[in-house]
């Protein structure tokens, strides 16, 4: 791959990013790694800790099924949302586009104190569903799992939808309408026909919004209970209050291990990854 | 009379500006002259402001309505009286202090710390000795003298309550009440923190404070258990001060300053004295800062009585310098956690215990909160 890369005369192009990613992801996560092994001292304790203690795999836990959920969620919300943005009439599809967009351009803590406004016990939701006699006490939308979940299928929505819309969008039509000719049932020519051919987008979106949501922070601190620990969490505690540099670069490394696997397989099996067709 | 003092600052200041050439002698003996200014503190301001005029510092704190009320206490003044610019920044955290000082640039010139990270970060030389040929130390309450920072101010974790859910005189008093979910029923909030949730719980159980230290932490996680699926953790004071006045929380723990803060804005709250766990926020500087120099007549300034009692006047944390007292308004006292009464139900957080067991025991809390 190199020696076609240093062949070809435009390769001077990639020169930029290339320094950029060198210098602002590799380097980092270079010294991260080597204080992972060298901070208090050198050896493996860090990882250790991170093994032996009940406390660092639970929490590892909770952030692959918060995320897991989340991916799931956003899925079944940005398949439609997907679906009817690319068949609905152009000025129509404008609107719907900017729609999914504008919450994408407010900021994360926004969105996530907007959450709570509309969850709290006495907050606009449960005052509404009190008011039209639904729930006679307010149901507990937050401070817990399912606050956290509704929060962040919010915000990673638009990481869902764009990679679908972007596949969907070049779908032609004609093979939905070919197999309903062949006798196929509507149902039966969506799962046999359209949907394989969605599994790209579904695919990279899936994995966008898993891998983002992993790192994620602020929502679980602010939407979540007591239990709703994530990791991002734990590396932040470590550093900020601790200045313990060598177990959250343990951590970090964990984590970023184990979002390469998952990259791994998921692309061994779909023969497809975040680069495909995005 | 504190109007009075503030127009002669300035007298004397447009004195140096409109002739120029008045030397820092020549000022030090007309300030001598005008006889009071030395016994108020405002000589060392006054007498270096020629030299920092054009210079600026930033000053890094904790945010929200606390910063707001350092900068009009501290920064604003001072700027005022020595053309220092100051510049705000923050919000302040351990980890990038700690990576500014070892990368030997730190862009803070003043921070605000709490007391466990002033004593666990001294030793390791993250912060610059105090300067006392520049700050006037003997005003200060000697409790408060660090080598490496200054008391800036004195606040208390107190019991605090919705008065919409406890209108009347049966309210949580203390912190067993607190964990009496049968007594005072309505969901707690409590910091995401293990001190001083331990303190509390122990309390709660019946632990005298004199008894408290080395902290029974089994007892206190059995305590914790008894409430755990009714609490709400807050992770900032600025979330505290919004569950209490949108009464997701009927009780639990809020400091008071921001109390204060919420009732001086019309919100539903109300405090207790009893057993309350004091602490005390340092300013200090990290070491090898740029504006090193400014930052120590700025801690000079900040120990000021008229600027303590500003501050205390604006968010009700408790001045480090007695003398400030007699200019706080009569509405604030009660509010202050070194106000005698209040000082008495109450007692001083053992920095010393957390220093040391913080991190094992951040790691049981850390356990405690996944079981």
């Amino acid at each position: 791959m190199f020696a076609k890369l240093a062949r070809d005369r435009f390769a001077w192009l990639v020169l930029p990013a290339g320094i950029l990613i060198l210098a602002v992801f590799a380097y980092p996560v270079f010294w991260l790694l080597v204080r992972s092994f060298s901070d208090p001292s050198w050896g493996l304790q860090n990882y250790e800790t991170v093994f032996a203690k009940v406390i660092y795999l639970k929490v590892l836990w909770n952030t692959v099924a918060i995320a897991g959920a989340t991916t799931i969620g956003a899925l079944l919300l940005g398949f439609p949302m997907a679906y009817s943005m690319v068949h609905a009439p152009p000025l129509m599809r404008k609107l719907l586009v900017f729609v999914v967009l504008i919450p994408f351009w407010t900021s994360i803590l926004v969105r996530t104190f907007a959450w709570m406004v509309l969850l709290q016990p006495n907050g606009l939701l449960n005052d509404m569903l009190i008011g039209i006699g639904f729930i006679e006490t307010p149901a507990k939308f937050m401070f817990n799992r399912t606050g956290v979940l509704i929060g962040m299928i919010q915000i990673m929505l638009p990481f869902m939808v764009f990679p679908l819309f972007s596949v969907m969008t070049r779908i032609d039509h004609a093979y939905v309408q070919a197999a309903a000719n062949l006798g196929a049932t509507p149902v039966k020519g969506f799962l046999r026909v359209y949907l394989p051919l969605c599994l790209p987008g579904i695919v990279t979106g899936s994995m966008l919004v898993f891998i983002i949501s992993l790192g994620y922070f602020i929502t679980p601190a602010l939407l979540g209970g007591r239990k709703d620990v994530m990791i991002a969490q734990l590396i932040q505690q470590q550093i900020s209050d601790f200045g313990n540099w060598g177990l959250s670069s343990a951590l970090a490394v964990v984590l970023l291990i184990g979002t390469g696997l998952i990259f791994a397989v998921v692309h061994k099996v779909f023969k497809v990854g975040p680069d495909a067709r995005f | 009379m504190k109007k009075t003092k503030l127009t002669n600052v300035h007298e004397a200041k447009d004195q140096i500006s409109a002739d120029g050439g008045l030397s820092r002698r020549a000022l030090l003996q007309s300030a001598g002259a005008l006889g009071f200014l030395g016994a108020t503190g405002s000589l060392t301001s006054l007498a270096f402001a020629e030299d920092l005029k054009g210079r600026e510092m930033a000053f890094a704190s904790w945010g929200g309505s606390y910063q707001e009320a350092q900068k009009v206490a501290y920064c604003d003044p001072f700027s005022e009286a020595t053309g220092v610019e100051v510049i705000q920044d923050g919000p302040m955290n351990g980890a990038k202090l700690r990576a500014m000082v070892e990368a030997g640039d730190p862009v803070w010139d003043v921070v605000d710390v709490t007391d466990i990270f002033l004593f666990a970060n001294a030793q390791d030389g993250l912060f610059e000795k105090i300067d006392t040929s520049i700050v006037d130390t003997s005003r200060v309450d000697p409790k408060f003298v660090h080598e490496y920072g200054i008391g800036c101010i004195v606040w208390s974790y107190n019991v605090g309550y919705n008065t919409d859910a406890f209108p009347g005189d049966d309210h949580p008093k203390n912190w067993a009440d607190v964990f009496d979910l049968k007594k005072y029923p309505g969901t707690r909030t409590l910091r995401d923190r293990v001190y001083p949730t331990l303190e509390q719980a122990l309390l709660a159980d019946g632990v005298s404070p004199d008894a408290l230290y080395p902290l029974d932490v089994d007892r206190a996680f059995a305590k914790l258990d008894t409430i755990k699926d009714d609490v709400i953790w807050w992770t900032s004071n600025s979330q505290s001060q919004q569950l209490f006045t949108d009464g997701a929380a009927a009780c639990g723990l809020i400091l008071n300053g921001r109390a204060y803060d919420v009732v001086k804005n019309g919100g539903p709250v109300n405090i207790s004295w009893d057993q309350n766990i004091q602490s005390v926020d340092y300013l200090s500087i990290p070491k090898g800062a740029k504006n090193a120099d400014v930052a120590q007549h700025f801690m000079n300034y900040m120990t000021e009585a008229q600027n303590q009692a500003k501050m205390a006047n604006i968010i009700a944390y408790s001045p480090v310098n007695p003398d400030a007292f007699p200019m706080i308004d009569e509405a604030v006292k009660p509010w202050l956690s070194t106000n005698p009464d209040n000082a008495a139900k109450g007692f001083v957080i053992n920095s010393d215990y957390w220093r040391e067991n913080l991190t094992p025991l951040t790691e049981r809390w850390n356990e405690w909160k996944l079981s």
